[in-house]
């Protein structure tokens, strides 16, 4: 009984020890690609802030300026959801919060069109029966510009047929190496910011090539694409980040399991010793 | 020539950062110099050339798709898509690269997201090409 219980717990010291193993390979990859993601979702911030910049200046100058992408629908009938996630799970809450945060968004309202960036997202709303208008796996990891426009240009073309209303981006925050949250901004209608009283007074003299509306949708795709870019690379450098958390959790969990298991093989050893002494004994004194 | 202050901002880098003398961009309705104090101006840039002139001579660089706006003061700032000094283009691979769009936009079988795709890797190839030559 006691050599068959110590063989089953000395599997299972082994086991566990081999999880670790790639628990802690992969709390070591996740980390140096976590540099690298930090890295990247650092350079793509200038661009975006200057965008971003001009587009408030624009609006802000043209207080009546409207163009199909800042008008706000009436009824809201049809919303496109922007969904990024990773393309590979054991990282958390990383997918799970995303997917939660978007089933909270459109609770009591209809479905929402989907366009999904990363494995995990396509496959999530895939099985769930979404109408998923075009999908991208594998893009995160290095992030091209190519495709970046490509989902702004396509969520500006449905929301200037009038498919979707409203068009929102689901990525995930990177607030600290701790913490990461899932959030979602809005894309279309664009969100003038509100005209700052004293900065705003001081009226300034543009000129425009050709005007300001055509300007103003020219930027808009650029900045739109430069947002697209921003989330993802944010969100990769949050999954990153949550998995090596997870893993690093899940390291110190083996370690400890591994720690308690050996206590009770040790313990089921020195039984055995016992027991057995105590056969010996027994033995003797019966002969004697 | 007086110099200003002219940054060139693109999604991976800042890409030119520093002081120059003239700027001439080809935007929507045609080329368009800023010298020194010039009045504030926006204005969109189509996939096309740029030339910079610092220290009294001109670069070439190529650009895909952005804005040009001058902010009072006459600070500059360019943002683009991609950007690169013509010197600098590697024309092997941007001979390849409009290979491979125009085989793509040959084949029938390319869905209309693809070929979108193409198009445009193909007028880039052609604007690196270009100006690169000069």
């Amino acid at each position: 009984m006691a050599s068959g219980n110590m063989k089953m717990i000395k599997r299972r010291i082994k086991s566990v020890s081999s999880t670790m193993q790639i628990t802690n390979a992969m709390e070591l990859v996740a980390s140096s690609k976590l540099r690298r993601a930090k890295q990247k979702a650092k350079t793509g911030r200038p661009f975006f802030d200057a965008q971003y910049q001009m587009l408030t200046e624009l609006a802000q100058q043209h207080i009546g300026l409207e163009t199909v992408f800042t008008q706000k629908r009436d009824v809201v009938k049809n919303r496109l959801f922007i969904v990024i996630a990773g393309d590979r799970g054991m990282a958390g809450g990383y997918n799970s919060g995303m997917f939660k945060l978007v089933a909270a968004a459109h609770k009591d309202q209809p479905v929402p069109k989907i366009i999904a960036i990363g494995k995990k997202s396509v496959e999530y709303f895939e099985k769930r029966g979404y109408e998923v208008i075009s999908k991208y796996v594998g893009l995160a990891e290095n992030v091209k510009n190519a495709y970046c426009a490509d989902i702004a240009g396509t969520a500006i073309r449905m929301f200037r047929r009038g498919e979707v209303d409203e068009v929102l981006l689901f990525y995930t925050q990177f607030v600290s190496s701790m913490v990461q949250k899932a959030a979602d901004i809005p894309l279309l209608p664009i969100d003038t910011p509100p005209l700052e009283q004293n900065a705003g007074s001081k009226s300034r003299l543009l000129n425009y090539d050709p005007n300001p509306e055509a300007v103003f949708n020219r930027i808009v795709p650029n900045f739109l694409m430069s947002l697209v870019q921003c989330a993802v690379s944010e969100s990769y450098a949050s999954e990153q980040c949550a998995r090596r958390i997870a893993m690093e959790n899940a390291s110190d969990n083996a370690a400890e399991m591994i720690g308690r298991l050996s206590l009770l093989y040790n313990r089921a050893r020195q039984e055995k010793i016992t027991n057995e002494i105590n056969e010996i004994v027994g033995g003797a004194n019966a002969l004697s | 020539m007086t110099p200003f202050n002219l940054k060139i901002i693109t999604p991976d880098k800042i890409f030119f950062d520093g002081e120059a003398e003239n700027i001439i961009v080809h935007t929507t309705v045609g080329d368009k110099g800023v010298l020194a104090r010039h009045e504030p101006y926006i204005a969109a840039l189509p996939i096309g050339k740029m030339r910079v002139m610092t220290d009294g001579k001109y670069r070439v660089a190529a650009i895909s798709s952005g804005t040009v706006e001058v902010k009072d003061g006459g600070d500059t700032v360019v943002l683009a898509q991609s950007c690169e000094w013509s010197d600098e283009i590697d024309v092997f691979r941007a001979e390849k690269a409009k290979k491979i769009a125009e085989e793509r936009l040959a084949d029938k079988g390319t869905s209309q997201k693809d070929f979108e795709i193409a198009e445009f890797k193909l007028k880039r190839a052609i604007n690196r090409l270009k100006a690169a030559e000069k």
